[in-house]
């Protein structure tokens, strides 16, 4: 069943393709295979693994096997343990105690890229990929493919991450960056990844939480691939019908504690419940009889461009209204309406009969609509703050008295919330991170509650928590219907919906679907109306799973920009280079209008010394870059210019005799000194680069004048040999200009086709992601701050050379020039992104202009200002333009 | 108590305070006159200007936001305190220009940052050049040295007689009031959680984008006012007066303690700093250093203050880990104890 080399993998691959291929719908088709499986060792073992953090254990002596070829489904409340196990087998944690076995083998795993390395992959929830890498990239990243050069082969990893992405059904470019797909996308490139490095086991971590039901249903089919090639998988889940579907056997954790491992065809969901909670679960969705009153929230024909349309619906007091629908079809878009945070295109919104319209959350707060958002630790909580202070904050001005804050008004407020949640908590000013989940959504439920809402919108509430507390929170809400809030309640969690609703509204695609009352609706009839599928013979159908793959997927999934065929492809390439096409234009845009007012802008002497002066910059601007692709920034650049010049220029003014070589290499050792102990301090000290460049800046400058105490060299004190090293041209090209270009050439190839090159795009792109995948990330940013310091110092003997006459204060505040060139060249702040040709070009229009003002007679003095306008307009134009090419971002780690 | 007392301890006040009794032991043992009131009253009376940039900048920096233009707003107002001046005008009205002036520039910063979205610390980056580029342009290369009496006796004299120098008054009452802003009122909590987490600032009601608006407003006027005591101070404005001032600035806001990443630092502890650097730059002139030695100084000291919290963190974060792991019990979600304190 192992399957060894690539080739005849994606041959079975491509043979799979074909749609007509009919294939195992339940789990007993394929008890052939799982027997034959069973029957080999383990592809990898948790042998009695324990694991403890800061006094609490998270695992003990827990033992799991996974078999080739088969899906263990890995349950359990929050807390029991399960991402423990996930990163211990994907070599994030080591075990206190036990051992992981991979095929037969004691090992030790070191680290994520280890794992990986080994054969195990993780798939995450929320998928970290490398924005600003190419899919192709993505699929290989960690393993680069390599030509016979030594140099990245990116036509082969196109190639190649085709083949995998065909495989799995996911129709996008490979050229394409990873950051214009959607999040179901991003997993499969994950998976992609998996399988080009052949994974014998594959860790899915709760992967259907962001996926609407048709991705989910691609990702089962997967799944069911995956089981065919022999790789062994581990399916953590909350969702207990997904886990019956999918797995083989089930194992489930309780307090770190294994309870058992079952075969899914010996064990019902009720006695998976029963295990995971330790008692028998019957009341699981009270029942509310709060008496229902009048209409508090009305809307009418509410829309936002491109979100939802016409969506109308009213909630009255006492009353509970759940939202069912994919994830897309514009619910969590309508709560944000209602909660102020975006505004409508159209339609009324109504609160006891009054309309509202909302500026911000505030507003909407202030009129009694409170919003538990979906995304608990991005919107919900603060995580410095305590268990008081995530409490008062919306209502914080409330706690005054005398205009001040204090701490008895605070608690006042939020007791009775928290006793009501029945939290448990040691105190008020325990930071709010050492509460578990589920506690920390009772916090953020309180929260609202402290604010007096008269309608609460909840947003996905009993997401990733624990059963026991799930059923807390139910009772709660039911509570608040009780004592009339009007309560409007999107779940994905159908039972959930109709346990606790009086009325389900179903939304689809943006509009308004259906709606049921409490007890007209079961969980096929809300799926059909989220769905839209149509029955064959007008009878419902039953299960969806009964779809043919392909047309099911094809009806479900709205399509990407990604994949929406190669024209869009070509576009959106296009798009990505046309920064440096518009750089180019904007040049031509610039210099023609000056050759045109003041013809002696196009003189050989001015041309010469426009470029000369850019490949200066230029040279300087080509390290800041590489430091700001790492996500930093380095100011330090000109007092490392100043002090290189002038040690060089006096090297050879006490030296005449030594080789011109030596002042250049002194230059370059110092800047790559000074670079280093930059890139130590950032890299290794975790301080942040602006921080420790303007601390650099004074302190390389300080040095500089100590060192030059006043004095100057004058062009009379070196010999002529020096002053002519940066002299002269070579067919017609200043001999600076031919070096910029040089150095620009290989610079652009290391970024391009070298793996560390890709590693700082990385680095820039996702810091977290980066270092999972093995990339040494302190080094990696000493290195960019080195390759500039060096820059830096081998541009001063040049500065030195050329400009002949050197003194302390040289090249004071050209930070600013080389900041701006860089900026004006499309180099984004947040790392990542930028090119050595954006780079070239931005130097050039900057200097250009200057030379332009200086042609014009305007005062040097007032380039100062030049350059900070330039700056801020380059960065006004950069938003413009980046607000029009609309990038899902890739969901933080 | 003792867990009062340890948390006291523990605290980087403690160690600022620690840091500057010793700096004051060795100075007064190794320079003469070091702590004498001349001295004294000399030394703050110089980090004046910085001292005052500094109390908003860490609300800024609070709310992870930057601002590095200050010194540029500074030399600014300068600039139009002397062309008012210059022209005629009396001194109060220069002095409200100022103020407009600074406060026009903290409104461009703030404009581009919530308006525009982009990033503060590009944006005034941009405005660092821009303002004091401006500075040349509006009165060219020499300064301005037709300063009332009163302004310059202002920036010279001290107190009563005592030793605290004049232009150290308005950051001796402001350093209070933004201590108070920040830690007991709620527009203070607002601007840690801003810093903290600004998506869930935003969905709890937090109305970031008017507070950051005008945090970078009162920044400028405060960097105004700075630059009006500093003129005073040096009997001149000039077009780079204040120039790089904000290395002094951000050194003391992060040495004060004010977390980088936004949502942690106290005003006390950029009181402390305050006086830490002075007693530096003090000693360091009293040795015989230059203005630029002063400065290296004064980055190492940032760099080292920064390096050195990390490590701290970094190792009573392991140390913690190390005692809790040999301890395997579970103290977490414990029982609710009778009243929660």
């Amino acid at each position: 069943m192992h399957v060894t080399d690539m080739s005849s993998r994606a041959r079975s691959a491509v043979a799979l393709q074909a749609p007509e291929q009919s294939r195992p719908t339940s789990v007993g088709d394929e008890c052939g295979q799982r027997h034959l499986a069973l029957a080999h060792e383990p592809a990898t073992e948790l042998r009695r693994v324990s694991k403890v953090f800061e006094g609490t254990v998270a695992l003990e002596d827990v033992s799991l096997a996974l078999y080739a070829g088969e899906v263990l489904g890995l349950v359990g409340e929050n807390g029991a343990g399960k991402s423990t196990c996930v990163k211990i087998l994907g070599g994030v944690y080591r075990p206190d105690a036990g051992h992981v076995w991979i095929a037969g083998e004691e090992i030790q795993l070191r680290s994520p890229l280890d794992a990986h390395e080994r054969g195990i992959a993780v798939v995450h929830q929320h998928p970290s990929l490398f924005a600003d890498l190419s899919i192709a990239e993505n699929v290989f990243a960690g393993q680069l493919l390599r030509g016979r050069s030594g140099l990245l082969d990116h036509r082969r990893m196109w190639r190649e991450a085709s083949r995998w992405l065909a495989m799995l059904g996911l129709r996008a470019d490979p050229g394409l960056l990873a950051g214009s797909l959607r999040t179901s996308e991003q997993q499969l490139v994950e998976i992609a990844r998996a399988l080009a490095a052949e994974a014998k086991v594959v860790i899915l971590d709760e992967p259907t939480a962001a996926l609407s039901i048709g991705e989910v249903e691609r990702l089962f089919a997967v799944i069911g691939e995956l089981r065919m090639h022999g790789v062994a998988m581990m399916f953590v889940g909350h969702r207990l019908e997904e886990i019956a579907r999918v797995c083989d056997r089930v194992a489930v954790l309780r307090d770190g504690v294994l309870v058992a491992t079952r075969d899914m065809r010996d064990i019902s969901q009720h006695e998976i419940v029963r295990m995971m909670v330790g008692r028998p679960l019957t009341e699981l969705y009270p029942k509310s009889d709060a008496p229902i009153g009048d209409v508090i929230l009305e809307v009418t024909g509410l829309a936002r461009e491109g979100e939802f349309q016409d969506v109308s619906l009213s909630v009255r007091s006492g009353e509970i209204v759940g939202m069912a629908g994919l994830v897309g079809s514009g619910r969590t878009e309508l709560a944000r309406v209602l909660f102020g945070i975006t505004k409508p295109s159209s339609g009324r919104i109504a609160l006891n009969g009054e309309p509202v319209r909302f500026g911000s959350a505030a507003d909407a707060l202030a009129h009694g609509i409170a919003y538990l958002s979906e995304d608990r630790r991005g919107q919900g909580v603060v995580e410095e703050f305590s268990v008081l202070e995530n409490a008062t904050l919306p209502v914080i001005e409330r706690a005054r008295r005398f205009g001040l804050v204090f701490r008895r008004a605070q608690i006042a407020m939020v007791a009775r919330p928290l006793e009501q949640m029945r939290l448990r908590f040691r105190s008020y000013d325990q930071p709010v991170t050492t509460l578990s989940g589920g506690n920390q959504q009772k916090v953020v439920i309180a929260k609202w509650l402290a604010t007096n809402p008269r309608v609460l919108i909840l947003d996905e509430p009993t997401q990733g928590i624990d059963v026991q507390t799930k059923a807390e929170v139910h009772r709660i809400i039911s509570g608040l219907a009780a004592q009339g809030l009007a309560i409007l309640l999107i779940s994905s969690d159908l039972p959930e919906l109709l346990g606790m609703c009086d009325r389900i509204l179903v939304m689809r695609k943006g509009s308004l679907a259906a709606e049921f009352d409490r007890g007209q609706a079961d969980q096929f009839e809300i799926g059909i109306a989220a769905t839209g599928a149509i029955a064959e013979n007008g009878k419902p159908r039953r299960a969806v799973r009964e779809q043919p793959r392909t047309a099911f997927a094809d009806e479900l999934l709205p399509r990407s920009r990604a994949s929406r065929g190669l024209d869009i492809a070509v576009w959106l390439n296009r798009l990505a280079s046309r920064r440096e096409a518009g750089l180019f234009a904007a040049l031509l845009a610039v210099v023609i209008p000056i050759s045109a007012l003041n013809a002696s802008f196009l003189h050989t002497s001015n041309l010469e010394a426009v470029s000369t002066y850019a490949a200066l910059i230029g040279i300087v601007a080509l390290g800041e870059l590489v430091v700001m692709l790492t996500r930093n920034i380095d100011i330090s650049v000109a007092s490392v210019i100043g002090l290189t010049a002038y040690i060089a220029a006096s090297t050879i003014k006490s030296n005449p005799q030594l080789p011109l070589i030596v002042p250049v290499l002194v230059a370059c050792g110092i800047g790559l000194a000074c670079g280093l102990v930059n890139g130590v301090i950032v890299g290794y000290g975790g301080v942040p680069s602006i921080v420790v460049t303007l601390g650099t800046l004074a302190i390389y400058r300080g040095v500089d004048s100590i060192v030059s105490n006043g004095k100057q060299v004058a062009v009379a004190d070196v010999p002529n040999s020096w002053l002519d090293l940066t002299v002269g041209s070579v067919i017609g090209v200043p001999r600076l200009v031919w070096l910029a270009f040089a150095l620009f050439a290989a610079v652009g190839c290391l970024l391009r086709w070298t793996s560390r090159g890709r590693e700082i795009y990385a680095v820039g792109s996702n810091p977290a992601g980066a270092r999972l995948i093995g990339v040494p990330l302190g080094r990696r940013v000493l290195m960019a701050f080195a390759l500039c310091g060096l820059l830096a110092g081998f541009d001063g003997a040049l500065w030195a050379s050329h400009y002949g006459t050197v003194d302390g204060q040289l090249a004071y505040g050209l930070e600013l020039t080389v900041v701006a060139s860089v900026v004006v060249g499309g180099v984004a702040l947040r790392g990542g992104r930028g090119s050595v040709a954006g780079v070239a070009l931005g130097t050039f229009i900057l200097l250009a202009i200057q030379n332009a003002l200086t042609l014009a007679r305007v005062d040097p003095e007032y380039l100062q200002a030049f350059f900070g306008a330039a700056i801020l307009a380059a960065v006004v134009l950069d938003v413009i333009v980046t607000h029009r090419v609309q990038r899902v971002r890739t969901a933080p780690v | 108590m003792t867990g009062l007392l340890r948390s006291w301890i523990a605290r980087w006040e403690t160690v600022l305070l620690l840091l500057l009794l010793a700096l004051v032991l060795v100075g007064w043992a190794s320079a003469p006159g070091f702590t004498s009131e001349f001295n004294v009253s000399t030394s703050l009376s110089e980090m004046a200007e910085k001292s005052l940039m500094a109390l908003p900048l860490a609300l800024i920096i609070v709310a992870r936001e930057i601002d590095i233009s200050i010194a540029s707003i500074a030399g600014l107002s300068g600039v139009v305190v002397g062309m008012v001046l210059r022209g005629g005008g009396g001194l109060w009205i220069a002095i409200a220009v100022a103020l407009l002036v600074g406060a026009a520039c903290g409104a461009f910063n703030g404009f581009c940052v919530t308006a525009l979205r982009l990033p503060s610390l590009i944006v005034t980056l941009g405005t660092l050049a821009l303002f004091r580029g401006l500075c040349y342009v509006l009165i060219g290369g020499t300064p301005i040295s037709t300063i009332p009496d009163s302004l310059i006796g202002f920036g010279n004299d001290t107190l009563f007689g005592t030793f605290i120098p004049q232009d150290f008054v308005p950051f001796l009452i402001l350093a209070p009031l933004f201590g108070v802003l920040l830690h007991r009122k709620a527009t203070g909590r607002r601007i840690y959680a801003m810093g903290a987490n600004p998506e869930t600032a935003k969905y709890s009601g937090v109305r970031s984008d008017q507070i950051r608006f005008w945090l970078f407003v009162v920044s400028g006027v405060v960097s105004a006012i700075a630059g009006v005591i500093l003129i005073g101070r040096t009997s001149q404005a000039s077009p780079d007066g204040a120039l790089g001032f904000e290395l002094d600035a951000l050194t003391v806001v992060f040495l004060g303690g004010v977390s980088m990443f936004g949502g942690r630092g106290r005003i006390t502890g950029v009181f402390l700093a305050v006086l830490l650097v002075a007693a530096l730059r003090s000693y360091l002139l009293l040795r015989g250093a230059s203005g630029y030695t002063q400065g290296t100084a004064v980055g190492v000291l940032l760099i080292a203050s920064l390096l050195m919290t990390n490590v701290v963190r970094r190792t009573s974060q392991a140390l913690a880990a190390r005692r809790f792991r040999t301890a395997r019990k579970d103290i977490a979600g414990g029982p609710m104890p009778a009243s929660p304190r």
